[in-house]
């Protein structure tokens, strides 16, 4: 097993948190999230962030707008609520914590 | 060269060979079905297809106008699998204990080791009790009743729809239907399969079974009918109901009409009133034909959609049953009539008048020449 695989659970996990990090930023459309992931290792696709975009507007985290574009039809532009702010606020406190942990722990 | 099939993303049209669009609307289905408990499914589908549109739009210009099998395959590439909301209750629904309260459980005829039909090992499943208990009830019952029972059996025959289905099969039981749940008794079934001795007739058949669903149906026009929509439950009911009474009616008006067509032709006269002077006899034929066929059109209609809905597969012996029955009710209306109708007992000894004015009818129209 590579080690993709062994942390493909885990790059999973993470995309929300990403995500979240991502359009506090700026205001950002899907092809732009995908864009800023597609050089890391938690490159994803279309199949994967119009479901999760769509959890997190459920949960109140993030909302979008229409905006008109240049080229081709409106577009959708997200950005982080209070409550998406405040969520993100917890999870990097967390991960914090995890990465404080890993490097204390062993070796 | 390949056909090209326009179609509508998200309020475009877009211009796909036929094989893309084949592939695109497996994409879509396939997206559909995982997000099919997702509240927000219609947007997440038209986001997707807005997504998949601009990618189009990537491939497309003045002078090409059609998106290729290749570029489709690409763009579904880059789309990647489309997943349930992350993080969200499918791994819930795996945990399902087997047999819970929440999977429908239905009454079905199992074909699978049945002795006459499949009602008996049906109800077996149902109530969840061995078959051979459910099987001495009934025979009990049919002793008891001296034989009328039986006609019980043969009315839940006809009501009772088949499971043909894996999903019907696992109502039947009463069990949750999923993949998983397939694999898991497949892989449970498998040893004993494989130490039954009779596991190579057995393949054999299923083979045999498997390339029969195989085969193309359309194309040939002696074969069965091309698969009905699905029925729901309750339509396969309604039609088991419904065939045989359709069946026994259909049958009933043609000794009806028959009884009409000798009266006319041995008597001049309907039952006793005698057909106006202004109209012929062939033309009083004539309307006792269309009526006949008007009524029973729409009844022989009824009746090879309730063939489809009892079950494509078969097609042919539910006909065939269906045929018996027409037949048994004729001979019943032909006993019954001699019986208790005189007209037909004195037809029985007129019939060479009838043959008389059957030549004089067929003279008048001009057929036969005298």
């Amino acid at each position: 097993m590579s080690v993709q695989e062994k942390f493909s659970a885990i790059r999973k996990g993470l995309l929300e948190f990403l995500i979240l990090k991502i359009v506090a930023i700026d205001k950002v459309y899907v092809a732009d999230m995908l864009g800023r992931l597609s050089a890391t290792e938690f490159k994803t696709q279309e199949g994967t962030l119009y479901p999760l975009l769509s959890k997190l507007r459920r949960e109140g985290l993030v909302d979008y707008e229409w905006q008109e574009s240049d080229a081709g039809p409106p577009r959708k532009y997200y950005e982080l609520t209070a409550k998406g702010k405040a969520q993100l606020a917890e999870l990097s406190a967390y991960w914090k914590d995890i990465n404080a942990t890993i490097n204390q722990l062993g070796r | 060269m390949q056909k090209v099939i326009t179609i509508n993303l998200n309020g475009n049209a877009y211009q796909l060979e036929e094989t893309a669009f084949g592939l695109l609307r497996v994409y879509l289905d396939g997206a559909e079905l995982q997000l099919k408990d997702n509240p927000d499914k219609a947007e997440i589908i038209s986001d997707l297809e807005q997504a998949i549109a601009d990618k189009c739009n990537r491939v497309l210009g003045a002078q090409k106008t059609v998106v290729t099998t290749a570029e489709v395959k690409q763009i579904i590439d880059e789309m990647g699998p489309v997943e349930g909301a992350p993080g969200e209750p499918t791994s819930e629904k795996q945990e399902r204990p087997r047999g819970d309260a929440g999977a429908p459980k239905r009454l079905y005829q199992i074909r699978e080791g049945a002795m006459l039909s499949g009602v008996c090992n049906g109800l077996a499943a149902y109530l969840n009790i061995d078959v051979t208990i459910v099987r001495i009830i009934f025979i009990a019952l049919a002793v008891i009743t001296k034989g009328a029972f039986a006609i019980a059996y043969l009315v839940l025959m006809c009501v009772i729809p088949y499971a043909k289905t894996s999903e019907e099969h696992a109502a039947a039981h009463g069990q949750p239907f999923n993949a998983q749940e397939l694999i898991d008794d497949a892989k449970r079934n498998y040893a004993k399969f494989a130490d039954s001795r009779d596991w190579k007739r057995r393949w054999r058949r299923q083979q045999r079974e498997w390339r029969r669903h195989v085969r193309p149906i359309t194309g040939r026009w002696w074969t069965a009918p091309p698969p009905a929509a699905t029925v729901g439950y309750a339509g396969q009911i309604f039609a088991g109901i419904m065939m045989p009474v359709l069946t026994v009616v259909r049958a009933v008006i043609f000794w009806i009409w028959l009884c009409v067509m000798a009266s006319l032709l041995s008597t001049n006269a309907l039952f006793g009133w005698p057909i106006p002077d202004h109209v012929p006899l062939w033309a009083a034929v004539l309307v006792a034909g269309v009526a006949y066929s008007a009524l029973v059109w729409p009844l022989n209609t009824a009746r090879r959609a309730s063939y489809y809905a009892l079950g494509a597969h078969d097609y042919g012996w539910i006909a065939a049953w269906d045929g018996l029955l027409g037949f048994g009710v004729s001979v019943a209306c032909l006993w019954l009539a001699y019986q208790y109708v005189p007209e037909v007992h004195d037809l029985a000894d007129h019939l060479p008048i009838v043959r008389d004015n059957i030549q004089n009818f067929l003279r008048d129209v001009g057929i036969m020449r005298s």
